[in-house]
């Protein structure tokens, strides 16, 4: 499959792209040139660095930066951020910053690039705690990027047991089942989400809350996606080889997982590569009302609410980067599952 | 007959599943620690009496079961309670559904208008390079984040003055002729419609795609073409109406889907929609409020598609058996 | 082939993105600060004086006579309320401010507030006498109703004695004039005067006489109206309906979009040519959601006038002198940004602490709430989170209160008297982290509303300036109803970021946050009806000066009560003041008559607000 993804242009290059993304996203402490948290509380709103290579007297130069002087003048209630030229910074490959685990196991505090200790380095500004928008974008990324497919992976076992095991039993226990789904299916989506994420409690660590916010998601997705498998699996159970297996005297149980499931599998892997850019944007969705991912954790969505303002959509568009990224990825995402579609069912049967 | 009896049985199952929507929200609704009255409790100049005053008014002091016969015997009685802030919730309501209903209806029209032909196109032109951007270019609009695309929208509203900054109707709305009402009413809605027409495009143009596609492979078609009919007879005479049958139910699930999607938009461009009055509600958990408009939401998803399987059933005779 | 092009496409892209990000380095990238508007700048206070309308008698009718220069009729005034919109056109039973705007639009009261001093001045009354504890009130002769009628002594009796007094709706107003648990008497002793006499002299009393008058004759022909109360004026009114006494009545409410208002064609207020105002034919109020919705509103010229905020202010004070509005600073606003902790050291029905033990030692240690209050940055919260639009704030009177304490000068962040609170108390350094003299590491809770992107843009640097201590801050923004909840019923927080608005005219009204027994006493609350006498000493000395402060007539005397408890609050910090916003307005220059103050702001003259042609 992984050939015939890459015979297509669109996809291979939308696979490229995400591959990246989520190697940027998994080595984001390496990659990031500061913390989530770290914060320079006199650069807010700072513009990003501007790199040099050619120096003040026309010469190629490592490239170094400047940092930022930040002066309020107070006739025009205005911040201004000039060049301080009194020390270049050059920028160093393997810079040492902050310490961190590599992967979680082992401490350094080598950076992939970055400047010495007094010096700034923002190459897509900071937001207004004076934190690296980069850097956040790369720690935002890991739970915009996770947080759909962490729910699809509690979601499709759920939906598959759930349809599965109406689907096969029928009857009363499928009605119940069906009936009981089919009301979940009729709250409109998007309002049971905001509904559930309102209600979430509030004294949670951001783990829990993130772990509650994947739950969530996955909680509106299952009964759509059940009621498919139902209608597959009861297609299914008359075939021979069910009937067979239920002749040998195999358990209902076993019969489900083992025999009728399996035959759902391209419908499964379909569905989900489709399914995770919605997750994403509900995600960001969910995190631009103010009900997702809180501060001062970083998520896409969370980011993108500060950029809604006017005043910074026109004067600080790097603020306006998250948003360019949740659309790659889910566009990038939608490309891929469009073509796992055309070579697992090329004549497209499946439906949802 | 048959028909008859089909629909009634239908509307007969649409009464237990609405309970049991009815119990599901309830119940979250009523576990939240969220306080209804927490505005007001931090208002310096609201006293201890006109709390609880508001407190037995919402029946807050009562077990959640009880609350819940209490709001569900007014519900079935069309008795849809007050809000928290003392407005009947029948009158919110009825301020704001005609309102979705405009955008929604408007939003359906236009992708049907444009989604159909589109889809008919990619499938005739099965793996082609145009039907490939058809593709990429439905797949960028499915893309795009509703809210930053309505905020990127809004911008655009403001530097170009070419429409008005949301909202539905002018201040001088009233004031106008007919004509200008009618065209008022459209700058207003232009935006959001585009948000959510480049949102629900996609969907529609890929069901029709691949219906076609299912269609111009089944027997019947061949038999068309093998009795020698062109291909443009083909397509629009025998294959097309086919086609056209499952998208109906479509219908009732898009209808759906906009509802839901509508939320974010409404809420960017401040449309005094349903979506945006949901959002206001679930905020400050106006139990009375959300419960109402849960059930609103509920009951025009469920008509929805109650209407498109009658559709079905009328258009598409081997439904009935 | 093929691969070669899309080699050279994308060393291409790869080569224009270096390009983008890559400069030369020249002087072009030095900012050159413009500031040619900055010696035109309006400094505050503004040079322009409101003058008091005065009162005129022509034919028997004692009209209001507006001093201001006359302009020309006609024209609109739109503007914005954040929000929902109104939920009640009724005034007495309207619980937010947007509604009790919206009322008071249509319903004067008996007096009013002069915008730029504060005083009580005379509105529907013709003059007011304080005699010892009797306020002598006498109406205006010969002005009416919108139907018609006259107002006289029995629609003052009626809204005080039936309405106010009975606790029909909101009985704020009821609940603030209770001195001992007595109401003030009334009574009529002509059509045109009544007299309130209070139990003990009470000087809030004369403020809460702005409350609106309500029109009997109107009010009683509803059928049962007391039971119906709730719905009299309720936001489905009919506007015809309408029998009002102010300036502008109801035309029109489209809800969720917009309310429009009318010209009284019989208003009692008159400009010096004894035209009757006011100049505008209607004023709007567009129903915006956020406050980012208001702002491009303004931006499209949808609407007329705007309060300003942080960096918003930057662009539009540069853009003010090609424009057509113009900008005032006011200074420092009514609302005030605090940290409140909680000092709760009680138990709930389950016998457990609602705060725990450990924190409940530290945070009724007055050394470390000191170490804490010198710890926060407040000119780093001003500078990047209201981008310098604010002032830092150490009183619980808010800066532009008549009852501010001047003398409470503050302080700059100093870590070394923080650690030296610190260490007063026996708290200790370790690997730079905070442990008091049990060997507790110091870590809480931080609160603050989610959503409000400038409260947890506060939270996240307390929570840094606090690190600074080797206190370990876990900040935690939830939902703004869960809040409340914990502040007001549950009571387990440790620490919270919040804002109140303060009235700057009446530290009375302050009394439910500081009386140990009020219902926003948030450092210390207690829950209803509860008996045992706890308190400690200062909040002992705060309800004293809370009950003899209100009974001092004379404003030196009572500002010596306020001006103590302003201290108290400093010197014991259970809420720890950070900063005040910058109120600053803009609005389009062809109104003319603006006389924007910090007290009232813009609009409050809005009858005698005119359009230049």
């Amino acid at each position: 499959m992984f050939k015939q993804i890459m015979k297509d242009k669109y996809a291979s290059a939308a696979l490229i792209i995400l591959v990246i993304m989520y190697l940027m996203v998994l080595f984001a402490d390496f990659i990031a040139p500061y913390s989530k948290d770290f914060a320079d509380r006199n650069q807010s709103y700072a513009p990003p660095s501007k790199v040099f290579v050619i120096d003040e007297n026309g010469r190629f130069s490592r490239p170094y930066t400047y940092n930022y002087k930040r002066e309020y003048i107070p006739e025009l209630y205005q911040t201004v951020y000039t060049l301080d030229r009194s020390q270049k910074y050059y920028i160093n490959l393997f810079n040492r910053g902050e310490e961190y685990k590599f992967l979680g196991v082992f401490k350094t505090s080598r950076h992939l690039f970055g400047v010495e200790n007094s010096g700034r380095l923002y190459i897509l500004g900071t937001d207004i705690n004076g934190r690296d928008v980069f850097s956040r974008l790369l720690f935002g990324g890991r739970i915009s990027l996770t947080i759909g497919f962490l729910s699809l992976f509690i979601l499709f076992p759920i939906g598959l047991i759930y349809g599965g095991i109406s689907g096969y039993f029928g009857g009363v226990v499928d009605m119940l089942m069906m009936r009981f789904a089919e009301a979940v299916m009729a709250i409109p989506s998007f309002y049971l989400l905001i509904i559930l994420a309102a209600i979430l409690p509030s004294n949670m660590t951001s783990t829990q809350r993130f772990t509650l916010i994947v739950v969530i998601l996955a909680l509106i997705g299952w009964s759509g996606f059940a009621r498919v498998v139902r209608g597959m699996v009861l297609s299914i159970k008359n075939e021979e080889f069910v009937l067979a297996a239920k002749t040998i005297g195999a358990s209902r149980l076993r019969i489900i997982l083992k025999h009728i499931l399996p035959q759902t599998s391209s419908y499964v892997i379909i569905a989900m590569t489709l399914s995770v850019p919605s997750y994403i944007l509900a995600e960001s969705g969910l995190s631009f009302l103010g009900l997702g991912i809180q501060q001062p954790d970083a998520s896409w969505g969370n980011m993108l609410k500060e950029a809604q303002e006017y005043i910074n959509i026109l004067y600080r568009p790097w603020l306006l980067t998250p948003g360019f990224l949740i659309f790659i990825a889910v566009l990038s995402f939608n490309l891929i599952g469009d073509t796992i579609r055309d070579i697992l069912d090329p004549k497209g049967q499946i439906r949802e | 007959m048959n028909i008859l009896k089909y629909i009634l049985k239908r509307i007969v199952q649409v009464i237990p599943l609405l309970f049991i929507v009815s119990i599901i929200s309830f119940f979250i609704i009523r576990l939240s620690p969220i306080d209804p009255l927490a505005e007001l409790r931090l208002n310096p100049s609201i006293s201890q009496e006109t709390l609880q005053k508001e407190t037995q008014r919402l029946g807050l002091d009562k077990p959640i079961p009880v609350q819940y016969v209490k709001w569900a015997s007014a519900f079935v009685k069309g008795d849809l309670g007050i809000t928290s802030s003392g407005e009947k919730v029948s009158d919110k309501l009825k301020e704001r559904i005609p309102n979705t209903l405009l955008l929604t209806s408007i939003v359906i029209f236009m992708t049907w208008i444009v989604g159909i032909p589109l889809g008919i196109l990619g499938a005739m032109f099965h793996k082609s390079q145009f039907d490939r951007l058809l593709t990429i270019f439905s797949s960028i609009g499915m893309a795009i984040p509703s809210f930053f695309f309505a905020i990127l929208l809004l911008i655009f509203a403001v530097k170009t003055s070419l429409f008005p900054v949301g909202g539905l109707t002018s201040f001088d709305f009233d004031e106008m002729s007919l004509g200008g009402k009618v065209l008022d009413l459209a700058r207003h809605l232009v935006l959001p419609v585009t948000v959510l027409f480049t949102i629900s495009l996609a969907g529609l143009q890929r069901q029709m795609r691949a219906n076609m596609l299912e269609v111009m492979e089944s027997d019947y078609v061949k038999f068309a073409r093998a009795k020698g009919l062109s291909e443009f007879k083909v397509i629009f005479k025998h294959a097309l109406r086919n086609a056209l049958n499952p998208m109906i139910t479509l219908l009732g699930f898009e209808f759906a889907g906009l509802l839901s999607g509508a939320a974010l938009t409404e809420y960017v461009f401040q449309y005094p929609g349903l979506g945006r009055l949901i959002l206001e509600a679930v905020m400050k958990s106006d139990i009375n409020l959300v419960m109402a408009s849960l059930m609103m939401g509920s009951i025009m998803l469920v008509l929805g598609n109650l209407i498109a399987d009658i559709l079905l059933i009328i258009t598409d005779p081997r439904i009935r058996n | 082939m093929k691969k070669a092009l899309y080699f050279i496409i994308i060393t291409g892209i790869v080569i224009l993105i270096l390009s983008f990000c890559l400069h030369k380095d020249t002087s072009s990238y030095d900012t050159e600060i413009k500031c040619n508007a900055c010696d035109t700048v309006e400094k505050y206070p503004l040079n322009k004086i409101f003058p008091n309308p005065k009162t005129v008698t022509i034919k028997g009718t004692d009209y209001l006579q507006s001093q201001l220069p006359v302009g020309e009729f006609g024209g609109r005034l739109i503007t914005s309320t954040i929000g929902e919109g109104p939920k009640t056109f009724n005034p007495f039973t309207a619980k937010d401010a947007t509604s009790s705007q919206m009322a008071g639009m249509m319903y004067d009261g008996l007096v009013t507030s002069n915008p730029v001093t504060g005083e009580v001045t005379p509105k529907l009354a013709d003059s007011i006498k304080i005699d010892g504890n009797n306020y002598i009130i006498k109406l205006r002769h010969g002005i009416k109703w919108s139907d018609g009628k006259p107002i006289t002594a029995d629609d003052v009796m009626f809204t005080w004695k039936d309405i106010v007094f009975a606790g029909l709706g909101n009985t704020s107003v009821r609940d603030s004039i209770l001195v001992d648990g007595k109401l003030p008497q009334i009574k009529k002793l002509d059509n045109y005067t009544v007299v309130f006499t209070v139990p003990k002299p009470f000087a809030p009393f004369l403020r809460q006489l702005t409350t609106p008058i309500a029109p009997k004759h109107w009010f009683t022909s509803i059928p049962d109206w007391e039971k119906s109360f709730d719905r009299i004026l309720a936001s489905t009114v009919k506007p015809d309906d309408i029998v009002y006494s102010g300036a502008f009545h109801l035309k029109k409410y489209v809800p969720a979009q917009r309310v429009i208002f009318e010209r009284n064609p019989d208003y009692y207020e008159i400009n010096l040519k004894n035209q009757k105002l006011p100049y505008l034919n209607q004023v709007v109020y567009l129903i915006v959601g956020d406050l980012n919705n208001e702002i491009l509103k303004f931006e499209a010229k949808e609407i007329d006038t705007i309060g300003l905020r942080g960096s918003t202010v930057a662009r539009y004070k540069a853009k003010e002198s090609q424009s057509d509005y113009a900008i005032y600073n006011l200074g420092a606003d009514t609302g005030t940004m605090f940290l409140a902790i909680n000092l709760n050291n009680r138990k709930n029905e389950k016998n457990k602490p609602y705060v725990s033990p450990n924190k409940q030692k530290w945070f009724s240690d007055i050394n470390f709430r000191t170490a804490i209050d010198y710890a926060i940055d407040r000119e780093s919260l001003v500078t990047n989170i209201a981008q310098g639009l604010a002032v830092p704030l150490f009183t619980s009177e808010s800066l532009n209160g008549i009852y501010l304490n001047k003398n409470i000068k503050g302080h700059k962040r100093d870590l070394n008297i923080a650690r030296k609170y610190l260490a007063k108390s026996g708290f200790r350094l370790k690997n730079n982290i905070l442990y008091d003299k049990y060997g507790n590491k110091v870590e809480f809770d931080l609160y603050t509303n989610a959503g409000n992107t400038e409260r947890e843009s506060i939270g996240v640097m307390i929570k840094q300036d606090l690190a600074d201590l080797g206190i370990t801050v876990n900040f935690k923004p939830i939902e703004f109803n869960t809040l409340v909840n914990k502040l007001t019923n549950s009571y387990d927080w440790d620490m919270s970021i919040m804002g109140l608005t303060g009235s700057p005219l009446e530290p009375h009204n302050g009394k439910n946050v500081w009386a140990s027994n009020g219902t926003l006493h948030l450092f210390n609350q207690r829950p209803v009806g509860y008996q045992i006498d706890d308190r400690l000493v200062w909040e002992k000395e705060l309800d004293n000066i809370f009950e003899q402060g209100a009974l001092k007539l004379n404003f030196a005397d009572r500002k010596k009560y306020y001006d103590r408890y302003q201290e108290i609050v400093y010197n014991q910090r259970p809420i720890v003041y950070l900063y005040s916003p910058t109120r600053i307005v803009a609005i389009r220059r062809k109104f003319k008559n603006v006389y924007p103050t910090t007290l009232s702001g813009i609009l409050y003259n809005i009858e005698e607000i005119w359009i230049e042609k």
